[in-house]
This record gives structure tokens, sequence and C-alpha cells, in this order.
């Protein structure tokens, strides 16, 4: 248990900040052709004809793809989920000669190198018939607006509606009722590493893919069912780390189909590298506007909440129709407890580039509308807002208000409220707008009472994981897993796990390099904040096979029971007798070692019981997902004659079960907070709204925040409520850390200058005009 | 869209540089910290050029007294070590430039060159506003001739500028400044990476009374495809005392000398707001810099 909640060298550290050999954008296979997409500039077109004839002739084009080669199955590229699952839409194509966002390709080639690619792709000619365009989705919900999709009508591409209670009761209660229209927009994951890929197909039509993606296993089986082949035709190749996820990498891009189909045409490898720009316009946060209607008794009890959802999931559904769900359910529906409530989603069609994963699913589009109006209505009725959602909030040892049959086990809400406020000196709050002077200061937060560890209790969502551990003659350990490290460490922590499980030292636990979909369990992606979590649980029961193993062994060689032995730090341990411990490099040696061995006596017999690699493999879903619940205290300043806000300083404290890595943990509320920082103030992907095309080239057009504007002084607060389902302890960390700056940014903004913006992102400019400045 | 890079040169003299300028015509760029290239390149904007000329060997580097209190900076002198030059640092007069070199990230102050920022006329740049306040002039270099041409009508378009074809900047040169002299400089940008949405470069020169005897109010950011010299913001301070009362006048006239542009990045209104407070504001800093 020592090493759980230390903060061991990252393994994967030293080759990083050398230069990541091992990301997949540095990976080279020996004659490889380089490809490159042609983009439709229009957002809504018929391709009439495509004329490839004068880049086919160009010198070094090794071959060129149009949509009438591509398969005619749909699909939705969404990893985590069968590729026919019913809560899914499958309305996409590899290439489609329908244009229904700028952007979308419409062509490929490969040739011998990227120039001759792209010098290729511009000798293309594409005759479009332009289509209307619809870019807002509620005027696309309109009976008369432009048409996207035959299956949709009204362009809605899922519609869930879910409650409970009676409504009209409820607001029939409510002493006061609160309305309010919350808005977002969208943004980018701004992960490092570009979209790219490698895919290899053989004579025997099997192909072999490298990508930098969060989940190996979705991309077999997306590629696979895309292209119309059996899964076991595709292998994908496990890279030892990719450059950043943040669930933007959840899903199949154009490019793994579209190299594999060029491969299989050339019979060569086929490298498909993503500019930024094509980056941007590949996966995004989705826009989803809110409309909250929440009544309150007088003392601050929720009678009944209403909330209607619309998600702008541009021009294919994919990850549109879960991430609804995950805002409805996790976001607005069942955060707090309300008897009356009642949730309509709507995912809608529009000519805009299609949304994917981000971190937090959903959940800050709404939590930045609930907990915005909570202060709202905290502040009309002057109440204390952190008596407000203690009063509304779930406790620990009820049953989990979303997944039948689980209870919250641990959920620490309470605490998290509590010694936030203390390390924050939340009473020393002013009221609004109080400071003198063009600088003012505010003091704000916000909650994520509910969200998970993983997905089980959703439809269709897959929540497997599984491990491999195997011991070395030299008392090492190698771990395979099909768990992605997107960056957030899980290298680090799974090793950890294993180690402190078995009873090594860190450094002998050994993450396998280049594992693939042939050689390990399956897995989930690493999403949902689960990986600590799930794999974590499969990790630490394959570790623990491979400790009894290792016991057993030992028993037979010093011969005592394995219950008086332990594993200590690489070491076995005989219960009061310490001169008589064996180190398990010594173990694993006689496991391995000839049967006959020669001792004093001669060559003698060993026992057959003890030969073997020790070994332990685990294939499992968890029992639970269990809740992890945060709160986040933010102070700002304003200026008031240019609208700038400075962050000053941020307390978070978030109930993680158990902490394992303490820098890790960290860095994840680190991270997460510069994400919702730049979704409350800064970041912004734009588009032109005529011809509906990105503006952001690169990261002059898109800011995020960078070092400098990041507060100086950002606290974490760890509470261990110890689930008893989860690997020592331990439950998830990584999603609430970004849903809840941007509303806890809002509330400060609101407690500093007396004003209230709804509409994400709180730009200076909105300031300025909502202090009547502008 | 395709670039179209055929060569790259690493000449050893001016001479030889402005040869191969002239050689490849407007298919040549020079290089100089080369930190202006990507962001060309993936707006499309270098698919005419075919051969890269970097200067990097000529030397050009340093920064020193021109007689009587003027300071010479080469031209590829970093923008770091303009800013630890004490010449600059410990004179109020070039306060401006100590202001505009806060905001560059710290890499491109390691690698980008006095000279590239000046040549790019580029006018979302910080430290030509600067240099503009304070009246700098250009050197510049077409094989054994060598001109002056002041600032003032070096900016003649966006990434347009009164360079001829192979001329090479070889130096900026700022003049003595006039006694009781001070400048300050602020920009408006979303996060350390970004160019100015606005920027304000203000130098003030006091009479014995403490009256304005001269002034330069630039404006650059998105205010059109140059700097913007605000004359009417620098008559509005002319003969007054400086202080709160001219100030305002100040930041209240300079609205009149430019056109906001109005993009993505903010809207005309919200650069003609902030143009009104940076005025205010830069001018106060230079006044506190004069003690
Ligand atoms: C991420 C990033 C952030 C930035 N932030 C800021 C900022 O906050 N404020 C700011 O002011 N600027 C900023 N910049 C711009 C930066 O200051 C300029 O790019 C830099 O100063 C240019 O110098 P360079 O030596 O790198 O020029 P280069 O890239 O080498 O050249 C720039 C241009 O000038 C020409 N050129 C260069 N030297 C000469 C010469 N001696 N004679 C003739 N022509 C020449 C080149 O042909 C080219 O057209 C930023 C740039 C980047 C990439």
């Amino acid at each position: 248990m020592s090493l759980i909640g230390k903060s061991p060298e990252r393994p994967d550290a030293f080759d990083k900040v050398t230069g990541g050999k091992a990301f997949p954008v540095n990976v080279k296979v020996p004659g490889m052709l380089h490809a490159k997409l042609l983009r439709s500039p229009y957002p809504h077109a018929r391709i009439l004809s495509i004329d490839t004839s004068a880049a086919e002739k160009l010198a070094g084009v090794k071959a060129v793809l149009v949509p009438s080669e591509v398969p005619k199955r749909k699909f939705t590229p969404v990893y985590f989920v069968p590729a026919n699952a019913g809560s899914m839409v499958q309305d996409m194509l590899i290439m489609s000669d329908t244009v229904r966002f700028a952007g979308q390709p419409v062509a490929a080639v490969a040739a011998t190198s990227l120039r001759i690619a792209e010098q290729a792709i511009e000798l293309i000619e594409v005759e479009y018939e332009e289509l209307p365009t619809v870019f807002d989705p509620e005027e696309a919900m309109q009976p008369g607006a432009p048409q996207l999709h035959d299956h949709a009508t009204n362009n809605v591409a899922v519609n869930p509606v879910m409650g409970f209670g009676d409504l009209d009761k409820g607001f029939a209660e409510a002493d006061h009722i609160f309305e309010g229209v919350y808005s977002s927009h969208r943004v980018h994951t701004c992960y490092m590493e570009p979209r790219v890929c490698i895919v290899d197909c053989d004579r025997q039509g099997n192909f072999t893919v490298h990508s930098s993606t969060q989940h190996l296993f979705g991309l077999r089986e997306k590629l696979a069912f895309a292209l119309e082949i059996p899964e076991s035709k595709v292998r994908v190749i496990k890279s030892p780390y990719i450059g950043g996820g943040f669930g933007g990498k959840l899903d199949m891009g154009y490019i793994e189909p579209i190299a594999a189909l060029l491969s299989r045409k050339t019979g060569r490898p086929v490298r498909i590298e993503q500019t930024r720009h094509e980056d941007f316009i590949t996966t995004a946060r989705h826009p989803i506007k809110v409309y909250l209607k929440t009544g309150v008794k007088k003392d601050g009890t929720f009678t009944a909440r209403h909330a209607k959802s619309i998600l702008d999931t541009g021009a294919h559904a994919t990850h549109g129709a879960e991430v609804i769900n995950v805002h409805g359910v996790f976001g607005l529906l069942m955060t707090y407890r309300c008897p009356n409530s009642k949730w309509e989603g709507y995912t809608v069609y529009t000519n805009n580039m299609i949304g994917g994963g981000y971190r937090g699913y959903g959940s800050p589009q709404a939590c930045f509308a609930a907990e915005s109006q909570i202060d709202e209505i905290c502040e009309q009725l002057q109440l204390d807002p952190i008596e407000f959602r203690r009063k509304n909030a779930w406790h620990a040892g009820e049953p989990h208000p979303m997944v039948q049959g689980l209870t919250l086990d641990s959920y620490a809400f309470d605490e998290c409220l509590q010694s936030g406020a203390e390390r924050f000196g939340w009473s020393k709050r002013k009221k609004a707008d109080s400071g003198k002077g063009t600088k003012k200061r505010g003091m704000g937060f916000a909650c994520q009472p509910l969200w998970v560890s993983g997905c089980i209790g959703f439809p269709d969502i897959y929540e497997h994981s599984g491990a491999i551990i195997k011991l070395n003659p030299d008392g090492t350990a190698d771990l395979a897993t099909a768990t992605m490290d997107i960056g957030s460490g899980q290298i680090t922590t799974l090793c950890q796990i294993a180690a402190a499980e078995i009873g090594l030292p860190m450094e002998a636990v050994h993450m396998v390099q280049n594992s693939d979909t042939t050689t390990v369990p399956v897995d989930a992606p690493t999403h949902a904040s689960r990986a600590t979590y799930s794999s974590g649980n499969a990790v630490q029961a394959a570790a623990r096979t491979v400790r009894e193993r290792l016991l057993m062994v030992a028993g037979i060689m010093l011969d005592i029971s394995p219950d008086q032995l332990s594993v200590v730090d690489g070491k076995i341990l005989v219960k009061g007798a310490p001169k008589r411990s064996l180190s398990v490099a010594e173990v694993v040696t006689r496991a391995e070692s000839p049967f006959v061995q020669h001792g004093a006596n001669g060559p003698a017999p060993t026992t057959l019981e003890e030969k073997g690699t020790i070994i332990g493999v685990s294939s499992l879903a968890p029992k639970a997902n269990p809740s992890p619940v945060s709160v986040e205290f933010v102070e700002v300043e304003v200026d008031t004659e240019t609208g700038v806000v400075q962050v000053l300083r941020v307390v978070y404290a978030h109930d993680l079960g158990k902490l394992i890595h303490r820098n890790g943990a960290e860095g994840q509320v680190e991270g997460g907070f510069q994400q919702g920082m730049g979704y409350a103030l800064m970041e912004n992907l734009q588009f032109d709204p005529v011809s509906g095309s990105c503006l952001a080239a690169d990261f002059l057009d898109y800011k995020m925040p960078t070092a400098v504007e990041m507060p100086r002084d950002i606290q974490s607060i760890f509470i261990e409520s110890n689930e008893p389902s989860g690997p020592f302890g331990a439950k998830s960390l990584s999603e609430p850390c970004i849903t809840v700056p941007a509303p806890a940014i809002a509330n400060a903004i609101y407690n500093a200058i007396g004003v209230r913006i709804r509409e994400l992102p709180i730009t200076p400019e909105k300031i300025l005009a909502a202090l009547g400045k502008l | 869209m395709a670039l179209n890079l055929e060569d790259y040169f690493l000449p050893a003299s001016l001479q030889e540089a402005s040869t191969l300028l002239q050689r490849y015509g407007d298919g040549a760029m020079v290089v100089a910290g080369g930190t202006f290239v990507h962001g060309l390149e993936v707006r499309g904007l270098l698919t005419e050029t075919v051969a890269l000329v970097d200067i990097s060997r000529l030397g050009l580097r340093g920064i020193s007294e021109s007689g009587n209190g003027g300071v010479s900076l080469q031209a590829l002198t970093t923008l770091a070590e303009v800013g630890a030059a004490p010449l600059i640092s410990r004179n109020p007069a070039f306060g401006s430039i100590g202001d505009a070199l806060q905001y560059p990230p710290r890499q491109i102050l390691n690698v980008g060159t006095v000279g590239g920022c000046v040549a790019a006329a580029a006018p979302l740049y910080d430290l030509p506003a600067a240099f503009l306040a304070l009246d700098g002039q250009v050197q510049a270099s077409l094989a054994a001739r060598q001109r002056a041409i002041p600032l003032n009508d070096f900016f003649v378009g966006l990434f347009e500028s009164a360079l001829q074809r192979g001329e090479i900047i070889t130096a900026i040169e700022l003049p003595a400044p006039a006694a009781r002299s001070a400048s300050a400089f602020l920009k408006l940008e979303t996060n350390a990476n970004d160019l100015s949405i606005l920027n304000v470069a203000v130098r003030l020169t006091l009479d014995k009374d403490g009256k304005c005897a001269d002034s330069r109010v630039i404006l650059g950011g998105g205010v059109g495809e140059t700097y913007v010299r605000a004359t009417s913001a620098e008559a509005a301070l002319r003969g007054q005392t400086a202080g709160e009362a001219s100030f305002a006048a100040a930041a209240a006239a300079v609205v009149d000398d430019f056109e906001a542009v109005e993009d993505h990045r903010a809207s005309a209104a919200y650069r003609r707001h902030i143009a009104q407070v940076y005025v205010r504001r830069t001018l106060g800093t230079a006044l506190a810099r004069l003690g």
C-alpha cells in the first residue's frame, strides 16, 4: 500500500521530453505513401462530377479515391458502442456525394510524397450543385428548413425525453420560479498530436493500423464495419502513448478508412496526418442551448425542474446521439434531488462541422446552466449557496439516482463543500458589485454533484477492461493492457496499482510497449473518467493472480504455507522469520527453471506444480461506476474599463475515493482548469457565417489559455471516501475538473460586477456590453 | 495549398544575399529568425515562394549608441537582446519598447529579430508601434547602396513595405529623444500567444512647465492595413498640461483617427472603446515615468 498516494516518476516522462519517438505521428513504415484529402469548400452541396484525370497523371501519384468507390454501408464512427447500437444513429459514409459541412472530404490522393499529394488534390476538378444551408439548430428545427438527412424530420436526429413526478404540481408548489436560457459554443480539445494514421493492407486483405486513438478495439470494430470486412482482418497497434485526446480521439476519423482503401488500392502502407486546421474541423464540444426552469420553496428546496436542451450536432449525429443523454441525465435531471423533473433533449443536424467527444461529454454545458441558475436563485432569495446545495444534494448510502441496483457507497459532497470553502476563505465573500475602483474582485463556486467512473448502467456502452501481467526471472513484471495512455498518466497509475498489489517496487513494473488487438483482452476506451477505476480494477485482479501464484511457488521453495508469506518491495517475507526471505527474482527463476535441478546432492526433481511463467490475466467489467463529486471555488478580477477577466486563485475539492498518484491527480485538476477557464473566457471555434468555413488555421486564431493566463494559485483538496468497489478504494477524477470552472467563473464575475452572463464564452465585449459601456 | 519551396540559401555577405534576392525576385523570401514563416504558410501566403534566403550569417547583431543619445539596433538583434540592453531599459523615453517586449512569448523573444518584426509590415506586431512613436528609421541596403527610410514612410500596406526587391534591413535607428520625454505601450490580446487585437504606443515630451510640447500616438492591431498615427489625439495634447484632463481629451479624439476593424476577434465598437482606454492609460504611464 505504501506506493499508493505517492508520486513515482512517470515511466514515459524521459521518452517524451527527449522527443517522444513513440507518438504515432513519429511512426514511419518502409515504403509508405502519403495521402491528402480534398475537402469541400461548400457546407451543403451535391457533387455532380469529379474529374481526377489530371491528378492521376501527376508523376508520383499512386492512387486516387472518390466517393463512388467506397462501401455503401452507413455507420457511426463512435467507439465505445457496438457498430449497430440502437441508441446511436448510423448516418455516415466514408465519402459521400452529398456534402453536409464545409471541409467534408470529397476525394483523396496517395502519392510518394506529401507534396505531390498536395499538388495532386489541387488538380482534381469537382463540380458541385450548391444546396441551401442552415447553421442554427433552432432554425433547422423549423418546418421548411433545409433538410440534411432523409431519416430526420425537422433535422432532429434523436429526441430523448425523460422525467419523473408531476411537473405541474411541482411548479404549483413552488414559492418562486426561475427561468433562464444558457448557451454554449464550440470548442476544440486541442490535443497536441494531430490525428494521424498509417494503414497497411497486405495481399490477403489484412489491415495493420497505427493511429493516434483513445481506443484500440473501437477503431478495429468501426474500421472493419465501415470496410465490410471481419474484425479479425484488422489489427490495431497500440502505441505506447498518444499526444493527448481529451475525448477528441474517441471516434474513427475520415482518415483511417480512406487510408485503408488507398492502401488496398496500392498495396502499400498509406499515411495521413491532419493539419491543425483539419483537426479543428474534425471534432469539437457541441454547442448546447439550455432552457432551464426551476421551482423552489422559500427555503430553497427544489419542487420542480424542467429543462430543454438543443444540441448542434452538425452534419452527422455521431457523438451527438450520446452526449445529449449524458448532458441531460448527469448534468440536469439527476445532479440534485428534485421530486418533479422533466428533461427534453434535441440533437439537431446543421451544416456545421460534426461534434465529437470532449472531456465532460455534455456536462460542462449543463453544469454552466444549472450552477449559474442556482447562483441566481440564491442571490435573489438571499440564501446561502452552500447550504442551498447541501439541502438539495444526495447523501452517502442512498440508492444511486441513475443506476438501478447501485448505492452511493462513497459520496463525500458535504466534505468537499466544507473543506473547499474553508481553505478558500469563502466566508470573506462580499456582496455582489461592492468593490471600488476600475478593477473589481469577486468570488464564486460551482459543483458537479454526480458523475461517473465509467459507464455501467448506460445503454449500449462497453465497460470491459483487461490486463496481462507476467513476471520475469529478474524480478520485474510486464503489464500489457489495451488501455491507452492519452497523456493523463494511465501508464503510471496502472503500473503503480500492479506494483502495489503484487508487492514490487514501482520501477519493476513495465508497460508493454507495442501490444495490439490480437494480444491483449478487449477494453473500453480511455474515456468517461474510467481508466483508474475500471482498468485499475482489471490490473489489480491480474496482479492478485500473480501474487497468489508467486506465493504458491515460494511456499514450495520454503516448504511453508503461502498464507505465512507476504510480498514487500520485491521480497517474499516469512511471518516471524525475516531471515528466510527470498527475492521475487529467485522465485520466478525457479518457476521457469528445468524440472530437474543440480543441488548439493546431485540432480533432483522439483515439483511440476511450480513450473511455468508466473502470469495473471483478467478480463472483466467492474461492479459499479461510483460517483465522484467536486466543488470549485475561484476568485476573479474584472477590469471594468476593458472587460478583461483574470482568474486569481482556485481551490478545488474532489472526492476521488482514494488518491493513487498525487502529482498526476493535481495535473488533472490544473489541466482541467485550464480547459475549463478557456471554455469560460476565450476559446471559441469560429466559422464564417456565410460560407460556413472554419476561421481557425492554427493557434493564432484559436485562443486557449497559456501558462501566462493561468492563475498562480491552484489548490487541490482530495477527499478520500474509500470506494469499496474501486482499486485500493479509488474512483474517478478527470471530468469534473473541466466541468465546474465555467459556472464557478461566471458566478465569481457576477459577484465582482453584479452582471450575469448566460452565454459562453464570457468575453470582454460581453462584459462591457452588460455593464452598459459598449 | 501546396508549398513550392525549392531552395534554401545561407549567404555569407550582404552582397551575396542581395544578388540571390534579385535573381529570384518575388520568388525569394528573406528569413531572419524565421518566426513569421509558419503563419504565412498555413494561410496559403507562401505559395509563390521558391527560395528562402537565410540572413542569419550576416552578423548585423548588436545595439549601440549612435551619437548624442540616439540608438542603433542592428537588424539581427533578437527581441530578447533589445529588452536586456541597458541603453533601452534605463531610458524612460524608450519605455514603450520595454512595454512592447512584455508581450511576445519567450521563444519568440529569443529567436525573432528587430529587422524581421519591422520588415514583416504587419500592423499586428507590437515593437514597430513603439519604434513609430519614437520616430525611428530603417537603414536598408541593396548591394552597395545604403539608404535610410523613416518608419513613417516604411509601412505601405499589409505585408507591404517600402523595401525594394533585394533590399535588406540592416538596422533600426532611433533618434536621440528630446529632454523630458517618456513613452509607453499597451496591447490588447486574448492570450500570451496572440497578435494585437489593438495596441497603442505613445510618446510624451513635456516643456519645462509640464505642458505637452510634442507627442506621438500610434495605433496598431485591428486598425487597417498599416499602423495609424493618431493626429487628432496628438493635437488634443499639444500645448496642454499633461494630466487627466488632456489625456481624456486625447482619448476622446482618437476615435476620429482610425477606422476600427470588425472581425471575429473583436467588434469595431470594442476596438474603438479600447483605443480610448489605452490612450488614456499609456499617456498616464508615460507621465508617471517622467517622475
Ligand atoms: C507564436 C508567436 C507569437 C508572437 N507574438 C508576438 C507578440 O506578442 N508581439 C509581437 O509584436 N510580435 C509577435 N510575434 C511576431 C514576431 O515578433 C515576429 O514574427 C518576429 O519579430 C519576426 O522576426 P523574425 O526574425 O523571426 O522574422 P522572419 O520570420 O525571419 O521574417 C519576417 C519577415 O521579414 C522579412 N525580413 C526579416 N528580416 C529582414 C531583413 N533584415 N531585411 C528585409 N526583410 C527581412 C522576411 O522576409 C519576412 O517577410 C509572434 C510570432 C509568433 C510566431
